[in-house]
């Protein structure tokens, strides 16, 4: 074995890891898909949503945040836990006011296109039907708070330049809340607004007057499903 | 189409409860298949014929639209006691749709912006709103969702083709699916 | 069938088919079997105009087509006129690219709605009879005792589907047009799919085929003058979009409105004032209201939109094709506006026809392929966008404050300005056809629907019902006897 190397299986697949990677991140390097939502490229794991849930040695842990042992099995695509992903993805659904015939994120929504691919056609749970108002007094960045998850994407990954938080949130459990300081002008300006729509994977960040700019078909999941290999 | 059991017709009804009929035109919208479509379904009730009443037990029924009013309440029920298999069809159907978002906002108000105080149309003949929107599945069961806002005609083909069949919608290919 | 009631005996019929959306009617017979009532009630009520408050602009072109399934281009595009005036760009100002965009999807869907309604919903009447068999009187039995008819229907309404496929982005519910302008352009193998396509589906056969429906109409119209001249035939005003020049234009212009006799009662109306113009009144036994004239008052200020009203209204078709039709059609009725409802349906047949030769002409221009596709103004607070839906005029009002959320919004839908006179072609069957018959088979009631029919009702569409219109309301008892009167003018 090299150095700085770490065997394991997935789903009875050898893998090879690099030491200190989490299972998320050695599973794509080896091209298996785990499904992700609070994930996000470069930034450090947060383990809110759960859906990249695996199972190792009969226990239920986030993959995202676990890192790899030498000879760790790891077990992802089964019924068990497609079956538990799809009830977390539900759970979102009915939690939140997700609309996507007139949701101009549709298309482009991470939450959709994990629906798509888990072939969710109706949750088996109560839809909740929250009311929550907008946050709309903001120049450039409307917050639809009935769309979020919950993800902590933008707490965790959009940052003024001199690298202070944007965003922050408040309450706790299903109530949280996204939240910023009006009176920060790096808070408000038309660059964060449009950061914060791209790392938002749902339309609860949406970047004020770009709305259906990008037709049917050209939006990023038309062209290509979720879980297809990148 | 093919696979069938046997020479008979499926006897289909379709419904618009609180929807707004993309449901059925998208149904249209197989364009040339409904030639091959009439070999093996029978309309029962349905708004494109004038079968008012339901005559009959029907092997399928496709409901489009959520429960605004009673109305919709009786009709859906109707369409249970009548359908071996009944299927929700499209986003409001299954989600409640547009005409949900009017969850939450009590029904007095939705009058009141709309007619002056002492006005609101009352009369035995019009029915009344319900609290909220409710999908369809919340007031009757139902055997099976397609959904789309509206569905896509290939997709409504696809799931006629497996009903026709006999098979379960459990089968569908899932390429033709669309939530929006 | 006849339900029996203590006192009066009532008729329902419930639920009006091969129409879209929901309505019943009531009609109430004496101890002599003479009609004393006749009703058309729209049971259904949305509250869309309060719901869509705190939404953002931009939603409203895609949220709000989703009141109906077959027109929902009409309100996407309408919407997104009142939308332009919000973001400062009003709709002749649109870039070239944007306006042929949007009425390329605009003719399409004339031409897919007028199809569908004449041959899915409308001709199973005229091809079978009134009093046919109904388990044979619908599109079905039209494909099997007609199956070249039906095809031709089918493919025509396809066509128009999948120009509506191309400048949306889908079929049903696109989202291709947006505040501004448009989201894409037509490509040049998308335009020659249209254009060209096959030898069975392209712009030239739809004109051929669309005439021959027109051939099929005018062919039943000799062997039946009766039917289709008297048939719940009433006078009435209309009103309608013309452009500036009086030219029918069923995208963008001013607002005309005739009398019976085909004089003005208001012309070159900027319709941004229309709320000037029209008020709604309310009654207590349908969630539908009945706008009218202000200048005329309710009792004589109703009024009829759609393809009879727009061809009362215009002086000329601005393609050859349609324009010889017009031509032949206004000769018929002398050069007067024609009151007979069954005329709706030649009258929607030359807008077919007209749709058609527009397609095929706005095909050809580049303008579809490149170019700018948005602009942007000077915000403003409001807007009204108005346009013909395939059933009448459509107006859309929003008011966006400056947090970009809809604070207001009213919408009149073309059906809802028919209120008036589907409920008086009801009564004329009931009185005509119905009043005083000891046996009332199901071919009787069938005709009540027939009338209704002729309208191209968009039930869905009209039961949003919200809106701060000036209304009237007239409380009546259960005899029609009128108890109150109130009016509530724009101001509250």
């Amino acid at each position: 074995m090299e150095q700085g190397h770490v065997n394991l299986t997935i789903d009875g697949k050898e893998i090879l890891a690099k030491d200190g990677q989490t299972i998320v991140q050695a599973a794509r390097d080896n091209g298996i898909f785990v499904p992700t939502l609070c994930d996000f490229r470069s930034l450090n794991p947060a383990g809110t949503c759960r859906i990249c849930t695996v199972k190792v040695a009969g226990r239920f842990v986030p993959s995202c945040t676990t890192p790899v042992s030498y000879g760790m099995v790891v077990e992802n695509e089964t019924a068990e836990l497609t079956d538990l992903r799809r009830a977390l993805i539900e759970m979102l659904f009915v939690e939140g006011n997700h609309m996507c015939p007139s949701c101009e994120k549709s298309g482009n929504c991470e939450l959709q296109a994990l629906a798509h691919r888990y072939r969710i056609v109706v949750p088996r749970f109560p839809f909740l039907f929250p009311v929550q108002k907008v946050e709309a007094r903001l120049q450039h960045l409307f917050i639809e708070h009935k769309r979020c998850i919950q993800c902590l994407r933008c707490v965790r990954g959009v940052k003024a330049k001199d690298g202070h938080d944007i965003f922050g949130f408040i309450r706790r459990g299903s109530d949280v809340r996204i939240a910023l300081d009006v009176n920060d002008p790096d808070a408000v300006s038309e660059e964060t607004a449009k950061k914060a729509m791209e790392i938002c994977p749902v339309g609860a960040l949406i970047q004020k007057r770009v709305g259906f700019k990008v037709p049917i078909g050209q939006r990023k999941f038309d062209r290509k499903p979720e879980g297809s290999p990148s | 189409m093919s696979g069938q059991r046997s020479n008979k017709k499926i006897i289909l009804a379709t419904t618009s409860l609180a929807g707004c009929f993309g449901c059925h035109m998208s149904l249209l919208d197989i364009d040339e298949r409904i030639l091959k479509l009439v070999e093996v379904v029978e309309f029962d009730k349905s708004p494109i014929d004038d079968i008012k009443e339901f005559s009959r037990m029907c092997d399928v029924g496709l409901v489009e639209g959520g429960c605004c009013n009673s109305e919709n309440v009786r009709v859906l029920r109707d369409f249970r006691r009548h359908c071996k298999i009944l299927i929700s069809v499209g986003a409001c159907a299954i989600t409640g749709g547009l005409p949900a978002m009017r969850n939450g906002i009590p029904v007095s108000e939705l009058f009141e912006a709309a007619f002056p105080a002492g006005s609101i149309p009352n009369d035995e003949e019009i029915p009344m709103l319900l609290d909220r929107v409710y999908p369809c599945h919340e007031i009757v069961k139902i055997d099976g969702f397609l959904p789309g806002c509206p569905p896509r005609a290939d997709l409504l083909w696809e799931a006629l083709n497996l009903l026709v069949a006999g098979k379960s919608l459990s089968e569908l290919s899932f390429e033709n699916v669309r939530y929006d | 069938m006849p339900s029996v009631k203590s006192g009066t005996r009532k008729i329902t019929i419930e639920p009006v088919t091969r129409v879209e959306g929901h309505g019943k009617v009531t009609i109430k017979l004496d101890e002599n079997n003479k009609v004393i009532q006749s009703r058309f009630h729209i049971v259904e009520f949305r509250g869309f105009e309060r719901f869509i408050q705190g939404r953002p602009y931009w939603e409203a072109p895609v949220l709000v087509q989703r009141l109906c399934g077959i027109c929902p281009v009409s309100h996407h595009l309408c919407a997104s006129k009142a939308m332009d005036v919000i973001v400062g760009v009003p709709s002749d100002s649109l870039t070239p690219t944007a306006d042929k965009m949007r009425r390329l999807m605009h003719y399409g869907q004339f031409f897919q709605s007028h199809v569908l309604h004449f041959f899915h919903l409308a001709s199973p009447d005229l091809l079978f009879g009134v009093n046919s068999d109904p388990l044979k009187r619908n599109i079905i039995g039209v494909i099997q005792a007609f199956p070249e008819i039906a095809k031709k229907a089918v493919l025509m309404r396809k066509f128009g589907q999948e120009v509506i496929h191309l400048t949306a982005g889908k079929k049903i519910h696109g989202t291709g047009a947006i505040p501004g302008g448009v989201n894409k352009h037509l490509t040049s193998a998308e335009r020659d799919e249209l254009l060209v396509g096959t030898p069975e589906l392209n712009a030239d056969i739809m004109v051929a085929w669309i005439q021959e429906g027109l051939a099929l109409f005018k062919d039943y119209h000799l062997k039946n003058k009766e039917f289709i001249d008297g048939f719940a035939a009433f006078p009435s005003n209309y009103m309608s979009l013309v452009r500036k020049d009086g030219a029918l234009d069923l995208y963008h212009g001013v607002l005309r409105a005739v009398d019976p006799e085909g004089k003005k009662i208001f012309d070159q109306v900027d319709y941004q004032n229309y709320a000037d113009y029209i008020s709604e009144e309310v009654r207590s036994w349908t969630y539908m209201k009945f706008p009218y004239f202000q200048s005329l008052g309710m009792e004589k200020g109703w009024y009829r939109v759609g393809p009879l009203a727009r061809l009362n209204t215009c002086d000329f078709i601005p393609t050859p094709l349609a324009q010889k039709e017009f031509e032949q059609y206004k000769a018929y009725s002398k050069g007067k506006p024609s009151g007979s409802s069954m005329h709706m349906h030649w009258a929607r047949l030359i807008e077919a026809l007209h749709a058609a030769e527009k397609i095929r002409e706005l095909l050809n221009d580049p303008d579809l392929i490149s170019g700018e596709l948005v602009k942007t103004g000077v915000r403003m607070g409001e807007g009204v966008g108005l346009l013909e839906a395939p059933r009448g005029t459509l107006f859309h009002h929003y008011r966006v404050d400056p947090n970009d959320q809809i604070t207001m919004c009213n919408l009149i839908v073309s059906t809802t300005s028919n209120n008036e006179g589907m409920n008086r072609a009801v009564s004329w069957v009931a009185e005509n056809v119905i009043s005083g018959q000891r046996e009332i088979p199901e071919g009787m009631l069938n005709q009540v629907e027939v009338a209704i029919r002729a309208y191209d009702p968009c039930l869905s569409c009209a039961t949003h019902a919200v809106g701060q219109m000036p209304l009237e309301v007239v409380l009546e008892d259960r005899d029609g006897m009128v108890l109150d009167r109130k009016v509530k003018n724009s101001n509250g």
